[in-house]
């Protein structure tokens, strides 16, 4: 099946089939993968671009939150300290992030602006570029940008815990 | 915060970040408009942003070995009245049991959360909205929900057991016949109408989500992100991350907005995968039987407000497509390959029309001198603006025939009107041309006339023709 969620896995699972232990792959990797796959092929499959890399967000936001939920459902049945440590390896050295928290906090920004989630959703989880979302949501680079750093700064906040985010102060 | 309050603070942060660090703050107090709250809330993004450095910036690192594998309950188990007989369903959503109510000795279908998602209230809750969801719908070819059971604080939906496969099984051994899959298509869409009478929008309408019984009827089953008429959405906060982004319209996907209209794109979605085996945009698809064109083309429209409006709608396009289909009068051969010498012709008669109408623009010329004054130019204006109309039109439809030969149903229903009103505005302004003429200049009023009836005859007799030859069998 030529879905995007399902040739993201696809692609990891050949990475897996490979038998590279310990092998993680860059997000973007994976998406840009799958674009070349499903893109790529003669007639473009896809209705846009910009369809194809929603797609491919979403895609690949479901699949980092449903495997966090399982490691977190991993870690309660035992074991905590191994899975932390050989998720710190496993991360190099990237900040760690916690997915699910992420994932929390932008349903919350979706809702007092979607347009700042969608941002948010293709340049962290698709790995676009400021230049390439701008095109992908249609709108300059230097707006994109803007937006991005105010959809950062919100996240960060509602994500150390700070204090109020407003997204519960509906009338 | 209110829309209005979120705009406005969008508008200082970004105003303020606008500005040299230094003068940050008093450019913010300054704008604010005395809005204390508001310039506080601004202030501390401010700040957030200044510690963001790196945040987000370097994107996720995924594990190959990321599918979330499921503990499901051993056969035999007993939860409550109910005893698992199999597990049929164990996907990182939700798991569906096979189980006996031992009450009143019947099967059912038996839906729980993920162990892991158990104690999770906002996912509990979104499966109290699912049952009640598909309760509020009475229809054939919607599961009927038995009930909403807690055992040992466990949340279980108890639902008709429907013996058979997923529609999704079905496409995966191939694609269907055209008639069972328009029949198929149009059960979904009763499903949909009872559905979104009863002010339910299903939301994630897939093949794994219709269920074909052994004796082929089709039941839609998994209400789990379906909104209901009067309540909060806000409910699914998270909402903006479920549902299937492959059977997701645009305007669900790229802004979140998703309506009734959203559900007849997944028809489109899913009576094409029946009707090719394969997903709309995979590369290289086969095409669609002509006899489905046009509500596939439909029901995929980018636009919602170019889709079927409802469900009945739907429903009634299908019912015609399939009676077509079943009397013979429409082919069920896929577009490319059925007809091509009949289509050939049709094209081939787009295209000429566009150069003859091209052509007539000159004797129109001559007329418009030989009639002179205001007369002449308004003839000549009226036949030039007709022939652009009409020229343009037809090779659109030409270049759709060529290249985007799904879309050409569509493309030729809206064209149908303007195409023939046109041509008719141009012979009529020939044939007036030709005869206000009269026998100043006899050889220019007849090849005037002569080209008006042509073209007229043209467009009432020969195009209904090759177009009949080329679209009906």
């Amino acid at each position: 099946m030529p879905l995007v969620y399902e040739e993201l896995r696809r692609i990891a699972a050949g990475y897996l089939r490979r038998e590279r232990p310990g092998q993680t792959l860059q997000a973007t990797a994976l998406v840009n993968e799958a674009f070349v796959r499903l893109a790529a092929a003669r007639p473009r499959p896809f209705a846009n671009r910009t369809h194809f890399l929603a797609i491919a967000a979403l895609s690949m936001r479901q699949i980092l939150v449903q495997r966090a939920r399982a490691r977190r459902a991993a870690k309660r049945g035992g074991l905590p300290k191994q899975v932390t440590l050989d998720e710190r390896v496993l991360m190099g050295n990237t900040p760690g992030i916690d997915i699910l928290a992420l994932d929390e906090a932008l349903s919350r920004l979706a809702i007092l602006d979607a347009d700042l989630a969608r941002i948010v959703e293709l340049r962290y989880f698709a790995g676009l570029t400021v230049e390439e979302t701008a095109e992908a949501v249609g709108s300059s680079p230097a707006t994109v940008k803007r937006h991005w750093a105010m959809a950062r700064a919100w996240l960060k906040r509602a994500m150390d815990g700070g204090q109020d985010d407003g997204a519960d102060h509906e009338p | 915060m209110t829309p209005h309050e979120w705009k406005r603070l969008k508008a200082l942060f970004t105003g303020a970040l606008d500005q040299p660090e230094a003068t940050r703050e008093s450019w913010l107090e300054e704008h604010a408009a005395g809005d204390e709250v508001l310039a506080r809330e601004a202030a501390a993004l401010l700040r957030a942003h200044d510690t963001a450095e790196g945040f987000l910036e370097i994107p996720p690192q995924v594990d190959p070995a990321d599918v979330a594998e499921v503990d499901a309950e051993a056969p035999g188990t007993r939860l409550g009245p109910y005893v698992i007989e199999y597990c049929i369903d164990n996907g990182g959503q939700g798991i569906v049991y096979c189980a006996r109510d031992t009450r009143l000795e019947r099967r059912v279908a038996l839906k729980a959360l993920p162990p892991f998602d158990d104690g999770n209230p906002e996912l509990r809750e979104r499966l109290r909205r699912e049952a009640r969801a598909a309760a509020t719908i009475a229809h054939r070819a919607v599961a009927t929900v038995y009930a909403l059971e807690e055992i040992d604080g466990r949340l279980f939906i108890a639902s008709e057991f429907i013996d058979g496969g997923t529609l999704r099984q079905e496409i995966d051994r191939g694609a269907l016949e055209p008639a069972r899959a328009l029949s198929i298509a149009a059960d979904i869409a009763d499903a949909l109408c009872a559905a979104h009478a009863a002010g339910v929008i299903h939301r994630d309408l897939k093949p794994a989500n219709v269920m074909i019984a052994i004796n082929g009827s089709i039941k839609v089953v998994d209400f789990g992100i379906a909104r209901v008429r009067g309540v909060d959405t806000r409910l699914t906060r998270t909402g903006a991350a479920v549902g299937t982004p492959a059977y997701m319209p645009p305007e669900q996907l790229i802004a979140g907005n998703s309506d009734l209209r959203s559900d007849i794109y997944a028809v489109g979605v899913i009576l094409t995968e029946m009707l090719t085996g394969q997903h709309p945009f995979a590369p290289g698809r086969r095409p669609v039987p002509l006899a489905a064109a046009e509500v596939t083309s439909r029901c995929l429209q980018p636009d919602p407000a170019n889709r079927y409006q409802t469900a009945d709608d739907l429903s009634q396009a299908l019912q015609t497509a399939l009676e077509e289909a079943a009397d013979g009068t429409v082919s069920v051969e896929p577009m490319s390959t059925g007809n091509r010498s009949a289509r050939w012709w049709w094209e081939f008669h787009q295209a000429m029309v566009s150069l003859v109408y091209a052509a007539m623009l000159w004797p129109a010329w001559l007329a418009r001198g030989s009639i002179g004054g205001n007369v002449g130019n308004a003839l000549f204006v009226a036949t030039l603006a007709a022939a652009v109309v009409a020229i343009t039109l037809r090779l659109h439809l030409w270049f759709t025939a060529r290249f985007y030969p799904a879309e050409l149903a569509w493309a030729r229903q809206r064209a149908r009107g303007w195409v023939i009103s046109s041509d008719m505005v141009l012979s009529g302004a020939l044939i007036l041309a030709g005869g206000l003429i009269g026998d100043t200049s006899g050889a220019v009023a007849v090849l005037d006339i002569a080209a008006g009836i042509g073209s007229a005859s043209a467009s009432l007799l020969i195009e209904p023709a090759t177009t009949r030859a080329a679209f009906r069998v």
